[in-house]
């Protein structure tokens, strides 16, 4: 019984904590027209994703490249020669991920 | 003489009808929330967009700019008036100087609020032999990340939203404040117009056509009043575009010798559920 309501506990808890969840990751990414591509993260509410791990990946999801958002939520890379997703991982239920064909000038 | 009595009918209704009109200092734009950055091509027209109504001589551009904010970044002033080009208005009774601009896309490229701000000059109501500045904002979103929508930019009148003006749902409630010198304004009028006549930016024009029969003139333009704390609330009836014009709030009461009457305008666009 005592199981029941710690468990009952935390499920509405959990159901407590989720509007604090309720921002989504954003990620926008261009092609400077120079050869390098430049992104920028952050979340529906405004916080800044500095920080953010971020990755490139191929078609066989290997990481080609990997990184880090800088304080501002920016992040810039040498354009790949292949197609290529660049991921923003922000941890659980804040990933977010764009396609090297939608990043235009 | 028959004809003759229905032209003075129709030309005493219109009189009557002007009465109601609200003047507005529209800023346009077809898009406001853009997913990826875009050029940007405005108008900014002195005119009456109930109706399509008269259009009226702004005395040119003082200030045209934006100020950027990204999340809780630091807010920065772009300053746009060289992208300012003075137009023609043609509105289907009338016609006269407007301005548009073409901000190109690496101006509004990085992601967040573009608070666009124009400050005209002062217009010169013949009739009544008073002056009007209408400071008018329009924000603008780059990608979904929001930043100062909701903060003042420091103008000496200014209507600051509580609500994303550029993520309204046709129903919503629209909650602002009314400001003067960054203080609110008790009791402020507030004129409110639907764009009932959508610009067509390729001709610079408003059609004759509207979207909405007005069944009376007091619905041409609505009227609110702020609360003791300066805070206006409006129910957005319909989706489109709807400009909120607060009266003679600013610090500046005089031009040139006759009285003024400097307004704080904005523009916010709501969109159906679909």
């Amino acid at each position: 019984m005592k199981t029941i309501t710690l468990a009952l506990c935390l499920a509405i808890a959990a159901l407590f904590a989720q509007p604090a969840f309720a921002h989504t990751a954003i990620l926008k990414c261009s092609d400077n027209g120079d050869g390098t591509v430049f992104c920028e993260g952050g979340y529906s509410d405004g916080t800044p994703a500095g920080g953010t791990f971020m990755k490139l990946s191929d078609d066989d999801g290997k990481t080609i490249l990997s990184g880090k958002m800088d304080n501002n939520g920016e992040f810039t890379f040498d354009k790949p020669d292949v197609h290529y997703t660049v991921v923003f991982d922000g941890g659980e239920g804040h990933q977010a991920e764009v396609d090297s064909n939608d990043i235009v000038e | 003489m028959k004809k003759i009595s229905i032209l003075c009918l129709a030309a005493a209704v219109s009189l009557i009808a002007s009465g109601a009109q609200a003047h507005f200092m529209v800023m346009y734009t077809p898009e406001i929330a853009l997913n990826d950055s875009s050029d940007i091509d405005l108008r900014m027209v002195f005119t009456h967009p109930a109706e399509a109504g008269h259009t009226m001589d702004m005395d040119g551009i003082k200030e045209f700019y934006a100020v950027y904010q990204k999340g809780d970044g630091e807010p920065k002033k772009i300053d746009l008036k060289d992208t300012v080009k003075e137009i023609v208005w043609t509105n289907p009774e009338s016609s006269d100087i407007a301005y548009s601009a073409l901000i190109p896309k690496r101006t509004f490229r990085s992601m967040g609020d573009y608070v666009v701000v124009l400050v005209p000059g002062y217009h010169f109501e013949e009739e009544e032999g008073v002056y009007m500045q209408q400071i008018a904002k329009l924000a603008i979103n780059v990608g979904g990340m929001p930043g100062n929508w909701a903060e003042p930019v420091g103008l000496p009148c200014e209507i600051v939203p509580l609500i994303k003006p550029y993520a309204l749902w046709t129903g919503n409630v629209f909650k602002a404040r009314v400001l003067s010198e960054g203080k609110p304004v008790p009791g402020a009028e507030v004129e409110v117009e639907h764009m009932n006549h959508p610009p067509d930016l390729g001709t610079n024009s408003m059609p004759a056509e509207g979207t909405v029969e007005y069944p009376h003139d007091a619905f041409v333009t609505q009227t609110i009043f702020a609360d003791e704390n300066g805070y206006i609330t409006f129910g957005v009836p319909k989706e489109g575009w709807w400009g909120f014009a607060a009266l003679g709030v600013g610090p500046d009461k005089e031009h040139e010798g006759k009285e003024l009457s400097q307004d704080a305008v904005i523009w916010v666009k709501a969109l159906d559920m679909k």
